[in-house]
Parts: structure tokens; sequence; C-alpha cells
């Protein structure tokens, strides 16, 4: 099993962080791709750029690794500026979304590519290889070709190809795009195992949020050019920054509202404590919402449709003030679900787990 | 390890890296520059001297050039002689007839191709492509031989009791055409091909699922879609029979004269070189002219083909 | 379910009639190979059809006669030089053309299409007119170097769809495992690219072999290539030897067609 990196360079103090992005801005003519993205990763963090197309996260990814060259700002790698630096020199390793294994080599001769390169002896380069797969499981494998695997076998031989260079820091761009659902989920956590066991810093690139909310220590939110929100997990789905973000992650129901004195009154007849003040927009979670007899409450609608969520039963409540409210309830076995068009009323669980935003 | 698999040399590339990386990645225009200046001696150099040779009134001596003089002299009696107009105008009749009978002829292999099982696309591309891998020579002798007065089909008449005497096709215009359509034929058939099978093939289903006959959706899917085919495989075809030099030659008899002899006969004979340049010229400049209104045509019919606007 | 369809007679008839033309158009481009194969098998001195007996007589003669013999070496000559210098120009060319990242990449493509879309005839002429003019004369090497300018695209447009099909990705991927410019040419873009260049040779020897176009004006008095020998000898001479050697640059056609169909495949070979 291959060691996560140790020696000197592990005993650097923890206040430079291996990766730091520093108000990196590119543009492509007339577009600004990225917008001023500062960003500082910390020694075994997996963090993930999550957003959607045209974000500027694969941008960023590639800043990173050196294909293309910012405008502005700096890239740096344990505090060495990483500008003249070209792609060849870089200590990172790239796992592409197609995973660009070389459909002409074997399996073996994939993974030892960059020794090869480096000019490693054959003898130890053998060794090396044969450690890193069986780091990814692969033990056995080397004879084959990238058109002999499967999807999730060549996404491991990708990642045993980067592993032999023991980067500083670890770059995948979507990586589980190519799976399929069944197999995303398994990789998923297994990759997050071998990263976390190996100790590598590592940034995902993906507009699926159920990815970076699997996978990531933290995860920034991106959106035209710009970083908005980073935050681990559970505060980008509890506390999230924007409305955007909020928008972004998770399911959310959002509505107008006037706020004053300090608090914003909610549909429900509850006040929820804010410190904006005039128009705001309201976004309250469907969990953080439950369905009741429409004569309970002020909040009323009619059930449109309902679906269901692993667990959880999801239902669209259209409102008398046309909105949509997507509601979610526990399933109850044997109970039956709330019956379409049917009349009910809506209570917000908690007030304070709702988030405001000013209008846009 | 303590020395860690890569000593990274995270430093900047020396300068004869760089500049290795910049003759040889291919980013920049300098792996292409042997090529270029190759072009620039041996095609446009040239070119641009017959051009030259074409406009002036040159004295030679001794096998040189001792003057040059600006003319337009040998452009005018180009111009206005008879023999040119009469041998031009005999390339080009040829030369239309030829991509017309093409068209005709080569049109149907092509829908039997889109039409056809993996057995026939095979073996119509094997007989598309193997006749362009030998040469012209090779494929305008077989029809001497066929047409000849003691050749094939002669010789199948007679045996039939068809007719007593041969035939005398060869040596004649239907001979030369006969010759160069089959020679050509290739060159129709595979951009033809080639423009029909970027299509959806569920297209053509589609159009049957609505009703269509067989002969309607030719008529009204496939033809339009193929109309880019049938115009670069036109302009082929009468590029290459406008220039030909073989077919006329051989299978016309001596005395078939077209714009390809003529300029053999000016340039490697007669030595008459601005005469040589003029029409050498004229051929590439009415070509051009054709090819244009190629062009235009097919424009006409492939107005589907642009893009949204912008 | 095939909906409203309707088969008509008319609609069969016409079909009919053009896969039958399809047919007769298929039989016309291969029969007259077949008629002069056969024929190069007659045991008589004179062509005529159908033929009698069977030998290689005509075949032995083709290897007897020096002047034929040394057509054909100096045809293979042009044909081998006409390559190697197509792969040397050609594939660079096509690197900068699909990979470059300055101005002129469609400017360049074109630029190198030129030469092909001028008649051959032209270019022969110009050749030979601007070399006289620095004393350079016909010769099998003045042929070699105006053909290859004249077929370069070839070998360019084969390496360019190539090489725009390849995953872009792959060559990033190399260079993010340390392989320097030049490694990862060598290692991962050549060895990708073999197919195309070997289908593009293919494509270049045939030309330098068989073209006659280019060639008539720019060969050399001595050095005479296959062509311009045999638009002599077909003139003169009515035995079956030409149609031996016609049956020599078939077979030579087939193992080409066979090499192409090995590398890049029949389908891929649509310029």
């Amino acid at each position: 099993m291959m060691q996560g990196p140790t020696g000197p360079l592990r005993d650097i103090a923890t206040t430079v962080p291996v990766l730091g992005i520093g108000a990196v801005s590119k543009r492509f003519g007339a577009t600004t791709v990225l917008d001023n993205c500062s960003l500082d990763i910390a020694e075994g963090e997996i963090v993930t750029l999550l957003g959607p197309s045209g974000c500027g996260k694969t941008t960023l990814l590639r800043c990173i690794a050196g294909f293309w060259d910012a405008d502005g700002g700096s890239i740096s790698i344990d505090g060495q500026d990483m500008a003249p630096v070209p792609v060849n020199r870089r200590p990172v390793g790239v796992v592409f979304q197609s995973y660009a294994l070389f459909p002409h080599m074997t399996v073996a001769q994939n993974v030892g590519y960059a020794l090869r390169m480096a000019g490693r002896p054959k003898a130890e380069a053998a060794k090396t290889v044969a450690s890193a797969l069986e780091t990814v499981s692969l033990s056995g494998f080397e004879d084959r070709y990238p058109a002999q695997l499967s999807g999730g076998q060549q996404q491991r031989v990708a990642i045993a190809r980067v592993l032999v260079m023991e980067p500083r820091v670890l770059l995948l761009d979507e990586p589980f795009n190519a799976l399929d659902a069944k197999l995303r989920a398994t990789m998923q956590v297994e990759l997050r195992q071998l990263i976390k066991t190996l100790g590598l810093t590592s940034i995902f690139v993906t507009h699926d949020q159920e990815e970076a909310l699997t996978m990531s220590d933290r995860i920034a939110v991106m959106r035209a050019g710009r970083i908005e929100q980073v935050a681990g997990p559970d505060e980008i789905f509890d506390r999230p920054a924007t409305a955007y973000v909020a928008d972004f992650i998770g399911t959310s129901n959002f509505w107008d509202a006037e706020a004053a004195g300090g608090s914003v009154a909610l549909p429900d007849g509850q006040c929820a404590k804010t410190e904006l003040v005039g128009r705001v927009r309201v976004m309250a979670r469907p969990h953080n919402l439950r369905l009741g007899p429409p004569g309970n409450g002020v909040w009323t609608g009619t059930v449109a449709f309902h679906r269901n969520i692993g667990p959880l039963i999801e239902y669209h409540v259209e409102t008398a003030s046309g909105d949509t409210i997507q509601v979610a309830a526990m399933r109850q076995d044997r109970a039956r679900p709330i019956a379409d068009r049917a009349a009910v009323s809506i209570v917000v669980i908690d007030p304070a787990g709702c988030s405001i935003f000013p209008a846009p | 390890m303590t020395d860690a698999v890569f000593t990274p040399r995270i430093d900047a590339p020396s300068f004869g890296e760089r500049l290795a990386d910049a003759l040889l990645s291919g980013r920049g225009i300098w792996p292409a520059v042997p090529a270029i200046i190759v072009l620039m001696v041996v095609a446009v150099i040239p070119f641009v001297i017959l051009l030259s040779l074409g406009f002036s009134d040159i004295e030679i001596a001794r096998g040189d050039i001792v003057s040059q003089t600006f003319s337009l002299e040998h452009l005018t009696k180009a111009l206005t002689d008879p023999l040119y107009w009469i041998t031009f105008q005999r390339s080009l009749s040829l030369a239309m007839s030829t991509t017309v009978l093409c068209v005709l002829f080569g049109y149907p292999v092509a829908y039997l191709f889109l039409t056809g099982g993996k057995w026939t696309k095979r073996l119509i591309l094997i007989l598309t492509i193997a006749p362009l891998l030998t040469s012209g020579i090779v494929r305008t002798y077989a029809w001497l031989v066929i047409l000849g007065g003691r050749g094939v089909v002669n010789q199948t008449l007679m045996g039939l009791g068809l007719i007593d005497q041969p035939l005398r096709i060869m040596n004649t215009h239907w001979a030369v055409l006969i010759g160069m359509v089959q020679i050509h034929l290739p060159v129709m058939i595979l951009p033809l091909i080639a423009v029909m099978s970027r299509h959806d093939r569920q297209i053509v289903e589609a159009a049957e699922n609505l009703g269509a006959s067989r002969l309607g959706t030719l008529r009204t899917v496939i033809l339009p879609l193929s109309v880019p085919g049938i115009g670069t495989g036109a302009a082929l075809v009468f590029t290459l029979s406008y220039t030909t030099f073989v077919v006329p030659q051989l299978l016309g008899g001596g005395n078939y004269l077209n714009a390809a002899t003529m300029i053999y006969e000016q340039v490697v004979f007669s030595l008459e070189w601005s005469k040589g340049s003029v029409s050498s010229l004229l051929l590439m400049v009415s070509c051009l002219v054709v090819l244009v209104a190629i062009a235009l045509i097919t424009n006409r019919f492939t107005r589907w083909t642009k893009g949204r606007e912008a | 379910m095939r909906g409203l369809r309707r088969q008509s007679l008319a609609d069969t008839i016409a079909i009919g009639l053009i896969l039958a033309i399809a047919v007769f158009s298929l039989v016309l481009l291969v029969a007259p190979s077949i008629i002069v194969v056969m024929i190069s098998f007659d045991t008589r001195a004179f062509v005529s059809f159908p033929p009698e007996g069977f030998t290689l007589r005509w075949y032995w003669e083709v290897f007897q006669q020096g002047e034929l013999v040394e057509a054909m070496l100096n045809s293979l000559q042009v044909g081998v030089t006409v390559t190697v210098l197509c792969i040397l120009l050609g594939v660079p060319t096509a690197l900068a053309c699909v990979r470059g990242k300055f101005r002129g990449t469609t400017a360049l493509s074109v630029f190198v299409l030129l030469p092909h879309m001028v008649p051959g005839i032209v270019l022969g002429v110009a050749v030979l007119f601007a070399g006289a003019l620095i004393g350079v004369s016909p010769s099998i090497w003045l042929q070699s170097i105006s053909i290859t300018v004249f077929i370069l695209a070839v070998m360019v447009r084969t390496v360019q769809s190539r090489l725009m099909r390849l995953d872009a990705a792959l060559d990033e991927a190399a260079a993010n495992l340390r392989a320097t410019p030049f490694q990862s040419l060598r290692t991962v873009t050549f060895p990708l690219l073999m197919p195309a260049i070997l289908a593009g040779a293919v494509f270049t020897f045939v030309e330098g072999f068989d073209n006659l176009s280019v060639a008539i004006f720019t060969h050399g008095f001595r050095d005479r290539p296959l062509p311009v020998e045999l638009l002599s000898l077909v003139q003169f001479t009515s035995s079956p030897l030409v149609a031996a050697v016609s049956g020599v640059q078939i077979v030579l056609a087939i193992v080409a067609l066979v090499l192409v169909s090995m590398s890049i495949g029949l389908d891929n070979v649509n310029e």
C-alpha cells in the first residue's frame, strides 16, 4: 500500500496552505471567466468547486494545473508561486473527466508513464506501479488495455496513474460523470476513503451537488466566475450565504416578504429574526415545513402532486398566492400519502431555520 | 520513501527547453515552416513566374531568357485565335458531358451504398477506391483494348453475328467520352458517399414512417441532402476531366486536340513558353469560373445548411 | 408499424431502375480491369478477346524489358521520395494546423491545399519554366519535389482529420504526467497518428508512382517514370505486354487497398 506523502514537506508549519489561490482572474476576450477568486486549501483537505456549467470551476482547475495561465492573481503550492512553472513540473495530478487513458498503452504502461518520463530506473518503477495498482485494487490488471476495462476500472487506473507522482494536490474534473448512477455512489465513498487514507489534498470539480455533499470537507459554490461561499457541507446546506447558494444546494422554497423592526413575518403567522430591512427573499427547506389539515392555519393551499424520494415524500403544494411550495414528510409505512387536490395548511417547523436574503 | 518519487523541479524551464517547446509543440507555426518554404519555392514562385511569362514578350537565347518586356500580345493573340476557342470549347463540352454523365451514373451507386448492407457497402468502397490507386494510363489502356477494331466490343458483336464489319469506335469523340466517364466515376462517387453517410439514417426511416414511398423519400429527402456531395463530386470530376491529358490522347487519336494536349504540345514540343503560359492560365481561369458556378448553384440548393443567424 | 406507406408499382420500377443503373456502373468500374487481366494471360502475341490459353510469359517479359524495368524502378524511387518528403513536411504541418495557437491556422490549411487545386499540368508547366530559368532541368528529383508539392495536401488532410479526433486531454494528461512537449509527441501523439500516416503514405506513394500530369513536364529525360514509358508503349505495342504491366499495377493497387483498410479502415478514406 502506498503511504501518503512523508518527509520534510510534511513538517512545514500548517499556516502555509498547500494550495493558495489568491485573487485569480481570467478573461477570454471580453468575457470574464474568473473574477477575483481566492481560496486556501489546507493539507489533506478535500474541497469541491461546485456550480453550473460556465461558472468557471473547470477554468480554475485548469489554471491550477497549469493548462491555462491566469490573467491576474497568483496560484501557489506550499508557498511557491506556480506562475513560472510549466505544466509538466507542477506537483499536481489531474484526473480528467474522460480519464484520458492512453489507448495504445497497457494499464502498467499508463500507470508507469510519469515514472518513465522522469527517467526512473525500470525495476524501481515497476515496483511503484505494482504498489499503486494495489492501492486502487487493480492488481493483476497490468497487461490489460483501457478499451478492455469498465468505467470504474478506468477511473481507478487514472487515479493510480497520478498517484505514482505523489502529487501535492490531486485535481479531479467531474470524475464520476461517465459512470452510471449506482456505480457513482459506491465510487464516491470509496474514493473519499482512499484519499483520506493517503492524506492527499484534493480538489474536485462538479455540478452535482450530491457528489459535493458526499465527498467534501469544504464546498466552494461558484457562480459566474466568483466564489459565492466556501464552507463545510452542513453549513452550506443549513446556512447558505446567498440566495443563489440556497437555490443551488438542496431543494428550497422562496417567497418575497417585507422585513421591519428586526423581524419578518412568515406566511403561517410566525416571525423570523433578521437584521435586514425592507424587501427580502425568504427561503425555507422542505423538511422545515409541515403539512396539516386546512383549518389549522392561515397558510393554505392544495396538493398538486407528490413524489417519493428515498425515505421522504415530497409534496408540491399550490398556495393561494400562486407559489408552489415543496414540503417533505417522512414516509410512514402503511399510512397513505395525502391525495392530490386535497386542501392543506403549511406550518414552518423552526422559524430560525429559515434563511433570509436581500431582495435581488 | 523520504525522497519522493519525484523531486519535482518546481522551477522555470531553461531557455533550451523553452526553445524546444516552442518549436516542437505545434503551438506555433514552426513545425509547418519547412513545408511553407518548400511550397513557396516549388509552387508559388513558379506560378508567379508562369503568370509573368504569359504577360510578357521574351527573347530566349541559348536556353535562357535574355529580355522580358510586359506585353499583352500573347494573351490577345490567344483570345482572338479561333483554334484556341475551338480547343477550349471542345475541352469544356467534353468535361461538362463527362460531369453530367458521372452524376447520372454515380448517384445510383451512392444510393445503393446508402440503402445497402455491410457487405454491399464494403464492395462498393473496394470497387470505387481501387481504381484510384491505379494509374490513369492503365485504366485508359483497358478501353483501348475494349473499343479497338479488334477489341472486345467488336469481337463480341461480330461473334454474335450482329455486325459484319467492325464498328469504328476508337478515335472518336464517343470513345473519349466513355473512357472519361468510367475513369472519373470513382471521383464522383466517393464525395457523394461521404456526404450521404453523414446524415442520420433515421431521417430516411422517419420519411418512410410518414408515408413516403422509396422514390418519394429519394426525391424529397435524400436528394436535397446530398446536393453538397453532388457539388463536390462535380467540381472534382470537372477539374480532372477538363485538364486531363491521357484519355483524349490515347482514345481520341493523335488529332484530338484539347486544352491539355495543346499545352503539352506548346510547352514540350514547340517550346513556345509564352504561349504555353497563356494557355495554362486560360485553362486555370476558365476552370475556376466553372467551379465558382458549380459552387453558386450548389449554394442555392443548400440554404438549409446555414446556421442560426447570430 | 409502417404507417401509411404506399408501395406502388411505379415506385418499385423506379427504384429498380436506379439500382440497376448502380449495378451497371459498378460492373463498368471493374469490368475493364478484369478484361485486361484476362488478356494478360493470352498466349497469342496480339491483343484480342476472348483470350486463348494461359501463360505467364508476358509477365516474364515485363521484367525482361530493360526500359520497362528501369521505368518501374524510377517510379518506385519517385514514389518513395514523395512519400518520405510528404511525411517529413506534412505531419508537422498537420500538427501546426490542428494544435496551433496562432492566428493563421485556417490560412495555413488552405495554403497547403492550393497546389492540389491547380490542375496538375499547370503546376508541371510552372515548375518546368521556373526550373529552366534558374538552370534546374527536369530530373527525377524535380519530378519528385513537384509531385510532393502537388499531393502534400492529401497527407496533411489525412493526418489532420485523425489528429482532430484524438482526445485533446491525452496531450494534457501526458504533460501533467511529467512529459515534455517532445516526449508527449513521441510517446502519445505519434503512435496514435501512425495509422493515418500510414494511410497517407499509401496515397502519396501511389500518386508519386502513377502521376502523369505533373511528371510529364518535370521528369528527367533519361529517367522516364512508368506512366510516361507506358504512354509510348501503349501507342506502339500491340502485344499483351502492356496488359501484363497493367496486371502488375492492379496487384499493387490491391495491396495498397489492403494496407489502407487495415490502417484507417475503408470508411475513413473519404477526405
